[in-house]
């Protein structure tokens, strides 16, 4: 059985909110200036990620499935002179080294997924696993364009982080515990933020052989 | 970070270079070949020629299906064991592409077929099927260091007996749009790369590559040791000017290798301050120990490299007989990097370091079981 107390948890729903609304809610939470090479996902990521202070010895567990799909898009719209600063805001795990490296942050353990059907389960045991004693697990996905035309983005734009500890702490919010059982089952990303933006309780299979509980205080 | 708790035995492991299998790419390094060669950097599209080793009658171009999948094919007919994919085996695919190439081909054709392996899921979802493994197939992606995440990873699991095997998969096959973006960041030009030596400009390669290993515990020949990580989140492509990324990340292996006599398989990528500053680090880690880096033949496999030289690095304690550091010449950047290949006889570790963006770092010490 792995199983670890939820801390603290920031979510962002923006719904409908296009990219631009999106900017002009954050950069208020960034410094003046720092928000202009940003991406949408690298916004709300880093504002969630930044309200639980990261610090050196977190491990942080990065969860998106499509992650920087503008950039990306936009990457590719820039050939046959491609943009060098498209090419490094594209790549997998940019939105959490959006914040890092603004903050000149260093952290020992970053651990950036994907995942599709089971992103959930694979994202909770890498961080269940994780031997810091506090896991940051953080993710989220932008709302793609011509992408999503193809089924290689997000229809949704969302974000999330939550502060996983061992050991109970005054304020605790939660618990989540992950246990071996007989059966199938899974769990995207999207339906994982939503039971975390509801502070939903949960048992059940989110994947085969494995079940998790979730529970609120 | 160092993470003690992650010392696992490798039970197989292998690769696939433009050279072919992991022993095939050893002998090749031995004898001094070099897999680079100059390519157009958009490949039917045209541009700039840069050095890049592609696996042979693999065109930069992306098809669809991919042509890259007939060789993660054959790589995957040397994996032992089955059942990968079930709650017990669980699959670690790892890599910075997967099938980007078909988002470049989509968006320059128009041609809707090029989307099916596009993205992280989609991608790796095709090749669970292709490949026959059950659903426990988690993806890891952080550029240069992801396959030393997805080793990390997969011991965590066997360390805690949640899995009694699991299997990392690791690929990274060239296309315009990973060759365009280095060519933007002008590090990938028209020269060839000579990682750890000084010389005016510094130039890397790219190669196409895809590695695996099997861990278990207790079983097996190799052990993975000391494994550890390091973000310094300085700048997405510079690294801090003191070095302390490099010498942060080599903690683990540097408390693994007590009393051992070991050799230092670097990320060697051909840029300038990045190898002095891995040079330097290792140097003050592992006094005396010869420094190699083989990307200035086989190119930087990315993604994938970690699990590629992890394959070498194991042919190569097999063999007696470790392969210098490759690439054209130049003046070596510190008196521990070995230019030519050497017996290995006398060392019984080695220390395998991989960077990425961000000024991510990871190493790990590999040793006989």
């Amino acid at each position: 059985m792995l199983e670890r107390h939820i801390e603290a948890l920031v979510t962002d729903d923006p719904g409908a909110e296009t990219p631009a609304e999106g900017r002009s809610r954050l950069k208020g939470h960034f410094p003046a200036g720092a928000t202009r090479r940003m991406t949408t996902l690298g916004l709300m990521v880093g504002n969630a990620l930044s309200e639980l202070d990261p610090g050196r010895d977190d491990a942080i567990v990065y969860a998106s499935g499509f992650a920087e799909s503008c950039a990306l898009e936009s990457f590719l719209d820039s050939f046959p002179a491609p943009s060098p600063t498209l090419f490094q805001t594209s790549i997998h795990p940019s939105a959490v080294q959006q914040l890092m490296i603004q903050r000149q942050a260093p952290v020992g353990e970053l651990l950036p997924l994907s995942g599709g059907s089971l992103f959930a389960f694979h994202a909770l045991r890498a961080s269940l696993l994780s031997p810091a004693r506090r896991v940051l697990l953080c993710g989220g996905e932008e709302r793609g364009t011509w992408l999503l035309d193809h089924g290689l983005a997000s229809d949704r734009t969302y974000a999330f982080a939550a502060s996983l500890v061992a050991d109970k702490t005054p304020g605790a919010l939660g618990r989540v515990r992950l246990d071996r059982a007989e059966g199938e089952g899974g769990l995207g990303l999207a339906a994982w933020f939503d039971l975390l933006r509801g502070r939903t309780p949960f048992a059940g299979l989110i994947a085969p052989g494995w079940r998790m509980e979730m529970e609120w205080l | 970070m160092a993470d003690p708790a992650a010392s696992v035995q490798v039970a197989a492991c292998g690769c696939i270079t433009p050279f072919g299998d992991a022993a095939a790419t050893y002998a090749a390094l031995l004898r001094g070949e070099c897999a680079l060669r100059p390519v157009a950097v958009l490949g039917r599209d045209g541009g700039d020629e840069v050095p890049l080793a592609l696996i042979p009658g693999r065109s930069l171009d992306e098809t669809a299906p991919p042509e890259w999948l007939a060789a993660v094919r054959r790589l995957s007919e040397s994996i032992p064991g089955g059942d990968w994919g079930s709650p017990g085996r669980p699959v670690f695919v790892t890599g910075s592409n997967f099938g980007v190439g078909g988002l470049y081909a989509l968006r320059r054709t128009g041609d809707s077929s090029f989307a099916a392996w596009g993205a992280f899921p989609t991608c790796t979802e095709r090749l669970r099927a292709e490949l026959g493994w059950g659903p426990d197939v988690s993806i890891v992606s952080h550029a240069c260091v992801s396959a030393h995440l997805g080793l990390l990873l997969a011991s965590r699991l066997i360390w805690a007996g949640v899995a009694d095997q699991a299997l990392v998969l690791s690929f990274d096959f060239l296309s315009p749009f990973v060759a365009g973006g280095f060519h933007a960041l002008k590090i990938l030009n028209s020269a060839f790369p000579a990682p750890y030596r000084e010389r005016e400009s510094g130039a890397i390669g790219l190669g196409d590559g895809a590695g695996f290993a099997v861990l278990a515990r207790g079983r097996g020949d190799w052990t993975l040791a000391g494994q550890g990580l390091y973000n310094e989140m300085h700048h997405f492509t510079a690294n801090r000017g003191d070095g302390s990324g490099f010498s942060q990340c080599l903690a683990g292996a540097t408390a693994a290798a007590q009393g051992r006599r070991v050799w230092f398989k670097g990320h060697g990528t051909g840029t300038l301050d990045a190898g002095r500053l891995e040079v330097a680090a290792a140097q003050g880690a592992f006094p005396g120990a010869p420094i190699v880096g083989w990307k200035g033949s086989l190119g930087h496999t990315l993604g994938s490299c970690g699990l590629v030289e992890l394959a070498i690095a194991i042919e190569s304690v097999r063999g007696g007989r470790t392969p210098g550091t490759a690439g054209a010449g130049g003046r070596a950047m510190g008196e521990s990097v070995a230019l030519e290949s050497f017996d290995n006889g006398a060392f019984d570790a080695v220390v395998c370091a991989s960077n990425a963006f961000g000024g991510a770092h990871a190493a790990f010490l590999l040793c006989h079981a």
